[in-house]
């Protein structure tokens, strides 16, 4: 035991950098690549499309900005699913989570005056989140209580979440006019744009602050980043959620209820896909409608596999995958290339991620070949 | 009212509309008793209803184009069996990768072949295989019309997947491709110990499931809707796992659930048409195949039991 014990930190010490980082990274390098395989051989130009794709998201502040407004939601709904995912929970349905976080701010900020942003602002967030870890609320109690594959009610809430939205925005909530949509919400209760918290002379000096349609959402999500990560590392909370994760059986012979952890995971991975609503609520579109969400929930399964689950890892991939959706459009324009191949080099990077094997195979062979030369 | 919506139509539509999840049903049924979970149906069916109306639209026949769907819902499989039998992947992860893969690749390959997003050029349905005159004599022929209505008056693919309910439910428990097909799913290791190939047969029953999600797909676009949509299936490969857990891992059992589904559609289509005297919104109606999926999965999970050995990879000793 003692010997395992010593052996472990070392090995496990390599483990994550080659693991965590390098599997990673080789499996969006190896995705792009199929990727333009796929490109090629559909006729297009791959090293146009790519460049196009880069200019798209990073070749300017503006172009930055767009990226970070993308990949806002996406580290939120990113972190819902690593959540989950440690509790071996798949919260395949975190769209509609989503969805109902965006109804209740949409709602809330509308119908709630009076109050002022300080403390508006917060409210709604919490609000969105409590309306996300309600509508996980089911699911989760089925799962705990009847073993109901999450995977199969999460999904189908995420159906009943957007059908009911698309009454309520033709019904009850519709704003007066044509367009089925809710009222828009009140500066008051708006994430504003981080340009306009700066002065004019401000931008001109620091011109990399000029980001275009990024608002303080990126803020709030980072701050959930960290503030996951903190649950997951320090709190008993967390490792409740780690614990069952890793093996339930034991986590109920060590006192643990896996029944209460499986509920609150789900109900708190909902709760950041609540958030993830209510960013693009009140900092992008700022009320609700049908199409408010590109899927953000499902790509959020994409960011939490490529960050192996860590909050902070759900970041960068997060950045990553906002980016390749900022620059979609430019490579659409001007390399022709149809944006649905982002859809498709998301897929690869997930399988590549979860196919591990591959790599410890290539690395195994690799070690084989060495000490075979060797001898 | 009631009398206009009780119709030999209605029973007819629940038919049609059960048709595409009993075939992914099925397929997952099989899948699931060799030990693979299958949540990429959704993807599969798609693909096929994708390549289906392409070939349809290519050659004017659709039968090569229900030929296609089959053999691209295979092909798709095929990286599924490859992730979680050889390289052990996740298998809901896998199966995500390949819902997401399939809404990628159909959309992309639209706009590659046709030009534009959304839905392709009409290919026209399939007609159905009988054509009986209905009857107007009396208390016999209101009988023969009902019958004549509901059963006869339907496309192959409806037929296929009543024979291959049949069949499957056959081959599972009366023979010994059944016999090594559920002890897969159960103790793999046993079946390794008599000298059965787990991978190959763990292979041939992911390939087998992703040509019935195909023809399921098929079945959408060649003879109910008449041309593709994106993400036209709509969830359906999910309601499908749900009725294969519902019919508890048979394929007879699997197709009477998704009677079940196919009826509360059937019965929110035709509900709608009344939607000025109900007065209810038609979303609400929507919603009603989705709030039946979950509502029949709280009442039935705990008496119902899976594989042993379900979503776990087979490592050979």
């Amino acid at each position: 035991m003692s010997e395992t014990r010593e052996t472990l930190p070392a090995q496990k010490a390599w483990m994550s950098v080659a693991q965590k980082v390098g599997i990673p990274l080789a499996s969006v390098v190896l995705a792009i690549i199929v990727g333009s395989v796929i490109m090629w051989t559909s006729g297009y130009d791959p090293v146009a499309a790519f460049a196009a794709l880069f200019k798209g998201s990073f070749g300017g502040p503006k172009q930055i900005g767009d990226t970070l407004l993308r990949s806002t939601p996406l580290i939120l709904t990113g972190l819902a699913l690593a959540y989950g995912f440690r509790a071996n929970l798949f919260n395949i349905g975190a769209e509609g989570q989503l969805f109902m976080g965006g109804l209740a701010v949409a709602w809330l900020g509308v119908a709630v005056t009076g109050l002022p942003w300080i403390i508006m602002v917060p409210m709604l967030l919490l609000a969105s989140m409590l309306a996300g870890a309600a509508w996980a609320f089911v699911p989760a109690i089925l799962k705990a209580r009847v073993g109901a594959h999450e995977v199969i009610t999460t999904m189908m809430f995420s159906y009943i979440a957007r059908y009911i939205v698309s009454w309520l925005v033709v019904g009850p909530l519709k704003a007066p006019g044509q367009i089925p949509q809710t009222v828009a919400l009140p500066t008051g209760a708006q994430l504003p744009r981080i340009q306009t918290l700066f002065g004019e002379s401000t931008l001109d000096a620091l011109p990399f602050l000029n980001l275009g349609r990024t608002h303080l959402g990126i803020v709030v999500a980072l701050v959930a980043a960290l503030f996951v990560w903190f649950i997951l590392k320090y709190t008993t909370l967390g490792y409740e959620n780690r614990a069952v994760g890793f093996n339930p059986w034991a986590s109920e012979t060590g006192g643990i209820s896996v029944q209460w952890t499986t509920v609150k995971a789900l109900c708190i991975s909902g709760a950041f896909a609540g958030l993830a609503g209510a960013v693009e609520v009140m900092g992008v579109h700022y009320r609700i409608f049908d199409q408010f969400s590109s899927g953000f929930g499902f790509t959020g399964i994409a960011v939490a596999l490529l960050a192996k689950n860590h909050p902070l890892g759900v970041i960068p991939a997060a950045i990553l995958f906002g980016g390749l959706t900022a620059g979609a459009g430019t490579m659409q324009l001007e390399a022709g290339v149809p944006q649905k191949i982002i859809l498709i080099i998301q897929a690869l990077v997930i399988f590549f991620v979860a196919a591990e094997e591959i790599f410890k195979w290539f690395i195994k062979r690799r070690q084989k070949e060495a000490l075979s030369h060797a001898g | 009212m009631l009398g206009d919506i009780i119709t030999p139509d209605l029973f007819a539509s629940a038919l049609r509309m059960a048709t595409p999840l009993a075939l992914a049903a099925i397929g997952g049924t099989i899948c699931e008793r060799s030990g693979v979970v299958n949540i990429a149906l959704e993807g599969m069916m798609l693909v096929g209803a994708f390549f289906g109306t392409v070939i349809t639209l290519a050659t004017g026949n659709a039968w090569l184009g229900i030929i296609a769907a089959v053999v691209s819902g295979v092909a798709v499989s095929a990286i599924h069996a490859f992730a979680s039998i050889n390289l052990r992947s996740d298998q809901v992860v896998s199966g995500t990768a390949i819902n997401i893969l399939a809404l990628g690749v159909t959309g992309f390959m639209m706009e590659r072949l046709y030009g534009h997003p959304g839905t392709t050029d009409p290919t026209g349905t399939l007609g159905p295989v009988f054509k009986f005159a209905m009857s107007d004599d009396g208390f016999f022929g209101t009988i023969w019309n009902w019958i004549n209505g509901i059963f006869l008056s339907h496309t192959p693919i409806v037929y296929m997947a009543i024979i291959i309910a049949i069949v499957a439910q056959w081959a599972m428990f009366r023979t010994r491709w059944g016999l090594h097909l559920r002890a897969l799913g159960e103790h793999p290791r046993a079946v390794d110990t008599v000298g059965v190939s787990v991978i190959r047969g763990r292979w041939i029953a992911v390939l087998m499931s992703g040509g019935l999600a195909g023809l399921a797909g098929a079945n959408l676009t060649l003879e109910q809707v008449g041309s593709f949509t994106e993400n036209m299936t709509n969830g359906r490969g999910f309601i499908a796992l749900a009725a294969n857990i519902f019919g508890h891992w048979t394929p007879v059992g699997s197709y009477l659930a998704s009677l079940l589904f196919g009826f509360a559609d059937a019965l929110q289509i035709k509900l709608q048409i009344f939607r000025g005297e109900i007065n209810i919104p038609p979303q609400f109606f929507l919603m009603l195949p989705y709030v039946l999926t979950v509502v029949v999965l709280a009442g039935v999970i705990g008496r119902a039991v899976g594989p042993a050995a379900v979503g776990k990879p087979y490592e050979k000793e």
